[in-house]
């Protein structure tokens, strides 16, 4: 669509509108975190203030925000180490074989995804508890390998479809097996889409809640279930929990950034491109 | 071909693992749902065939849960359709900068949901809030916006929107650039209004797309538990309480185990016929989207 100078000006006018209003609770929390409470509760707001990261360096060194950041790295490092190989196999078979036996599990995974997880907590928690294994690394690891996995396949599914088929052929009359015609010839060639999956996976261990909340104790907390139970209620705890949830989304940030060209096909599982 | 029935070997293991980590666990929650398990007195589990179920469909909180979980989902999915649509179409109609703009929305969607939440927190809270504190500097005093039955759940819909709307221009902004441009160069040519352009070529070609998006996020909102949690909890009362919500405090409040995992496999049997529905149209409308 063709538009005159005045359409385009207003039409951008609009967009840096909408986009203010979109980041304003973003700002606003920003501006809390680096506020003293004097200047955090006043009417009307204070917009003006002498800056300090004072209630950064307290949540991450003084309230523990360091460990539970750690908790959250290892947790988010396994469930990839787990999901991202495993995914990048299922994904190619499930791109190579065109039956409808693997149409039907393709729709099997995509049901898989849309369970409701609480229907999964309970179950987890009964047996974590059963186990021993509350309040450890490994049984976040399996909960979050087990809600990650059905989106690794199929995000790893959209790039290899989009491998032609002689490229494995090829290998294949030149005697190779299967699984050197993958690991030798394919592999290499999916490497963006195994670095686009692998930093999906990232964040969405890094996000959960829900598993996290039941299934965390002391020593395993994670970023996620910290915040939430950090002083929402508490006022006079504002500044420090707006620090802490700006130190959180920063990694959120940059990845947005490295990840702009690839946001679309993750974020809808790569069913569109 | 051959060389690629071979290749079910390569998607084993990913099957063993979710057996053990989903289907095993998701057996064992429908086992549950027909026992009457008190958290705290294991060793008394009790078969009750379907009691659990009797009991919820007979309660109002079930009811009130679900029509929350309703209303909350179609109200919020309606409302990010329409901005998303828009700012969508205003992106596409943009003729630099639009990357910008987009990348720049994303953050709500990416961020960590629970930290989505305390930001919108901090706008809505009672006095301190942004809202509040601007209006109370106009001598204006805003309703109550996490305290009220009627605002509280309105402010849920408006932050899942806020969430999710990113989403909704995501997808359709994608859409729309996949559009052949041929088709509404001569739709314009032929005299269509924007609005006709829109109603007659632009959703027409979009469909398919339309109809995931919004399924998905139907979905998605069905699931829709941590901004509730952080922002009101359910409350007041139970006027935000979803399924979800419910769920979690029939199991982890009142630790009636068997009575959560009957509400669960309800909700998973709702979401599996939404579910459906959606394979059956998208599949009439195209066939081969999966």
């Amino acid at each position: 669509m063709r538009g005159s100078f005045r359409q385009q000006a207003m039409l951008s006018a609009f967009l840096g509108i909408f986009t203010i209003v979109t980041l304003i609770p973003v700002i606003w929390a920003f501006l809390t975190s680096i506020k003293k409470p004097v200047d955090a509760f006043t009417v009307p707001p204070t917009i003006f203030f002498t800056p300090t990261l004072e209630f950064h360096r307290q949540v991450w060194f003084e309230h523990g925000f360091w460990s539970f950041l750690v908790n959250s790295l290892i947790v988010a490092a396994c469930t990839v180490a787990i999901s991202v190989p495993l995914g990048t196999l299922g994904g190619y078979a499930f791109a190579r074989i065109r039956t409808g036996h693997s149409r039907a599990v393709l729709f099997g995974l995509m049901t898989i995804r849309m369970f409701p997880h609480i229907l999964l907590v309970i179950p987890f928690y009964l047996l974590a508890r059963s186990l021993h294994l509350i309040d450890t690394y490994l049984v976040l690891i399996l909960a979050f390998v087990a809600l990650n996995q059905p989106f690794t396949i199929w995000l790893m599914r959209s790039f290899f479809v989009d491998l032609p088929h002689e490229l494995d052929e090829a290998a294949l009359i030149d005697g190779c097996n299967n699984w050197q015609a993958f690991y030798r010839v394919i592999l290499p060639v999916a490497r963006p889409g195994i670095a686009v999956t692998t930093l999906f996976s990232l964040q969405l261990a890094y996000n959960e809640f829900l598993f996290a909340l039941v299934l965390t104790g002391s020593d395993t907390k994670t970023l996620p279930v910290a915040i939430a139970s950090f002083g929402a209620e508490d006022i006079s705890y504002w500044t420090l929990s707006a620090a802490g949830a700006i130190g959180i989304s920063l990694p959120i940030l940059i990845f947005v950034l490295l990840m702009q060209r690839h946001l679309i096909r993750g974020l809808t599982m790569g069913a569109i491109k | 071909m051959r060389w690629q029935k071979n290749l079910w070997w390569f998607a084993a293991p990913s099957f063993l693992l979710l057996a053990a980590v989903m289907f095993y666990p998701l057996f064992s929650a429908i086992r549950l749902s027909v026992f009457d398990y008190y958290l705290v007195r294991p060793n008394d589990a009790t078969f009750v065939g379907l009691d659990n179920y009797i009991d919820l469909i007979t309660e109002g909180r079930f009811w009130s849960s679900l029509s929350n979980t309703m209303l909350i989902a179609g109200g919020s999915v309606l409302l990010e359709f329409v901005l998303g649509l828009a700012v969508a179409l205003c992106l596409y109609s943009l003729q630099r900068g639009a990357r910008l703009f987009l990348v720049l929305q994303l953050f709500p969607l990416i961020i960590t949901p629970v930290v989505a939440a305390l930001f919108l927190k901090w706008m809505f809270v009672a006095r301190w809030g942004l809202i509040d504190a601007s209006l109370a500097s106009f001598d204006l005093t805003g309703p109550n916006w996490l305290g009220s039955p009627a605002w509280a759940k309105l402010t849920v819909i408006l932050a899942d929107a806020w969430k999710f709307t990113p989403f909704m221009i995501l997808v359709l902004y994608a859409g729309l650039q996949s559009i052949d441009r041929n088709l509404i160069d001569s739709g314009r040519i032929d005299g269509a209004s924007g609005w006709q352009l829109l109603y007659h070529v632009i959703i027409p070609a979009l469909r398919p797309l339309i109809l995931f998006v919004l399924i998905i996020r139907i979905m998605d909102a069905f699931r829709f538990f941590d901004t509730i949690y952080v922002l009101t909890g359910g409350g007041p009362g139970t006027a935000t309480e979803t399924l979800t919500i419910y769920t979690f405090s029939l199991g982890f409040r009142q630790l009636e185990m068997g009575k959560a995992a009957a509400l669960g496999v309800v909700t998973l049997v709702l979401v599996s016929v939404l579910v459906m529905a959606t394979a059956y149209l998208l599949y009439r409308r195209e066939k081969g989207a999966f």
